[in-house]
């Protein structure tokens, strides 16, 4: 339950935010891997993810944008951890004439985790089946990634994009491993809803 | 919408943990034919307590044995075997003792030395050709000696971060000799061969591979061969043959370090196949296998005399004794005395076996659980200093 309050009190000022214009949403599934960073591009298996989020632009040119991004995010790593996540970051995108796009991403955020399997909580001398209760982690990244603008001529453009998102976990399993870095590779779409201010 | 995308969201949390594998209690029945006398040892309930102690401290179960020439051998557990089902742990329940087996590996190699089928001052090189050789620096160079008592500054693959990822990427993954090599490929090696000793898992699996070479068959057939079946180790297998075999009690892991533990019974893998790692066995057998190895019925004295040359660390670690390196064994300073030692870990598995020469006392302990706080309690300085002052 305090998981959805947290989540609610997240999303609610962007939704708030983006009413009567345009309002961009990111939607992706993605990879998760536990791997170094861009030593590997795909990894198996499949640890399936999906993040939504949106966007507000602090400046816009010709050609390029500084924008800030607000995501949930949730992350199935089978035998290991689930994850869900809020993050914000702030991005940078350059955008060609011919509707290509370059963007990278700088990003902090909150992640709570949960045993996929099943955890036994050490109570009293003895080891008892608990409900499992998560571990708070921070989680920084850095994302680059390669879109598609479907109408270039139009800012509010359908986007599709393929983003590399490399992230660490902090912190991981004290005294064994502090640090764990990881790897997610998006295949998403942004769009926008509520075009009035088309 | 949002509020249907959290509702799909919680019931995908709630619904995505595995539930526990349901396992009859037969599984963990083991029989061995030893007549079992600790209840009538003198220190049944010094030790008993001792592992007791270890339990309500947050391990999840530990098997036991204690040899002393006065009073025999004795056995003990205490704790669960499987949490889940709640199954309490056998002193004869068999379980990952990782490492450890690097010293039926080195006997191994000695009883062939002994056969006259390879020279300890020989070239790996000389039996080994192809990427193991060409790719893995100072393997040109190395001897069979310096492999055994890790002096060949040969990078040790686990080390490296690439593997430590892959591996927590996919847990079950059965990883294969040549799959492990390739993380030591074009790495930088610590030193020169004998210039220093440094533990390196990578020469391991080349002594697997040696055996293998010289007696055409898998090198753990060869262990069966020349040490299972003659000390009539009956609990003790190879996980290449067998991954879980019937008895083996599951493993759990502290990931966190706050004793909130899962299973990890299934997350060994790197090391089935492979001579570094992959021994199951319980410590009974590993305490007739101590004893009969430094007692000469292995190997004769001159090989025993090779494997306890020792070589000191030039840079040991402070959180540890300081070690010296034997062939396959090593030798610390206890507070009561010189200990021959190894121990091993696995994913969720920990064991150590120590004996002591002054008076032949051997202690072999195997617990079902690892990392973060139960490290505190069976495989730190201050854990085995406190198990031996118990003891001894």
């Amino acid at each position: 339950m305090k998981i959805l309050l947290i989540i609610l009190t997240f999303i609610t000022p962007t939704v708030v935010f983006g009413q009567g214009k345009a309002i961009p949403i990111n939607v992706s599934i993605f990879n998760e891997s536990s791997a170094i960073p861009f030593t590997r591009f795909v990894t198996t298996p499949i640890h399936p993810g999906l993040q939504l989020g949106t966007e507000f632009n602090y400046k816009v040119k010709e050609h390029s944008r500084l924008f800030q991004t607000a995501n949930i995010s949730y992350f199935f790593h089978n035998y290991l951890a689930q994850g869900i996540g809020l993050n914000t970051e702030l991005g940078y995108e350059y955008r060609l004439k011919f509707g290509l796009a370059f963007e990278g991403l700088l990003g902090l955020g909150y992640m709570h985790t949960f045993a996929t399997t099943k955890e036994f909580i050490f109570t009293n001398g003895l080891y008892e089946k608990k409900a499992d209760r998560g571990n708070a982690r921070l989680y920084p990244s850095f994302s680059i990634d390669i879109g598609y603008y479907l109408k270039k001529s139009e800012t509010n453009s359908p986007k599709i994009f393929l983003r590399y998102q490399s992230w660490a976990e902090y912190p991981y399993s004290p005294d064994f491993i502090p640090v764990m870095t990881h790897i997610n590779l998006h295949v998403g779409t942004k769009f926008c809803i509520n075009t009035k201010a088309k | 919408m949002n509020k249907k995308l959290f509702f799909i969201l919680a019931i995908t949390l709630l619904n995505s943990c595995h539930k526990g594998e349901d396992i009859n209690p037969t599984f963990y029945e083991c029989n061995f034919n030893f007549a079992d006398s600790s209840y009538a040892n003198p220190n049944n309930n010094k030790y008993r307590s001792l592992i007791n102690d270890m339990t309500s401290s947050g391990v999840v179960g530990v098997t036991m044995s204690v040899y002393h020439p006065q009073t025999g051998i004795w056995i003990g557990a205490s704790g669960k075997a499987d949490l889940y089902n709640d199954i309490d742990m056998k002193s004869c329940n068999i379980s990952r003792v990782g490492s450890t087996v690097k010293m039926f590996t080195a006997t191994t190699i000695l009883k062939l030395a002994e056969e006259g089928k390879l020279s300890l001052d020989d070239k790996i090189s000389s039996y080994l050709q192809g990427d193991v050789i060409d790719k893995i620096e100072n393997a040109n160079k190395a001897t069979i000696r310096q492999l055994l008592q890790h002096s060949s500054g040969i990078y040790n693959y686990i080390q490296n971060l690439k593997f430590q990822t892959a591996s927590l990427n996919d847990f079950i993954r059965e990883w294969k000799p040549e799959d492990l090599l390739k993380y030591a490929y074009n790495q930088k090696s610590y030193f020169q061969p004998g210039e220093d000793v440094r533990y390196s898992n990578t020469g391991y699996i080349m002594l697997g591979m040696l055996i293998e070479k010289i007696e055409g068959k898998p090198f753990y057939k060869v262990f069966e061969d020349k040490i299972f079946s003659p000390l009539g180790l009956t609990m003790t297998k190879f996980a290449a043959e067998d991954h879980i075999p019937s008895g083996t009690v599951r493993g759990y892991i502290d990931m966190y370090s706050n004793l909130q533990v899962v299973e990890s019974t299934y997350f060994s893998g790197w090391d089935y196949y492979t001579a570094d790692g992959g021994l199951i066995s319980n410590p009974y057998d590993m305490n007739v296998f101590f004893r009969a190895l430094m007692s000469g019925q292995i190997i004769n004295s001159n090989s025993l005399a090779e494997m306890l040359t020792w070589k000191n660390e030039k840079y040991p670690d402070p959180d540890f004794f300081p070690i010296s390196y034997g062939l396959g064994i090593f030798k610390i300073q206890t507070e009561k005395g010189i200990a021959f030692m190894h121990s091993g870990d696995a994913v969720g598995y920990y064991a150590n076996m120590l004996y002591f020469p002054s008076d032949s006392t051997t202690i072999v302990y195997a617990v079902n659980s690892n990392y973060g706080k139960i490290d505190q309690f069976v495989s730190t300085k201050v854990a085995i200093e406190k198990i031996i002052s118990e003891i001894k």
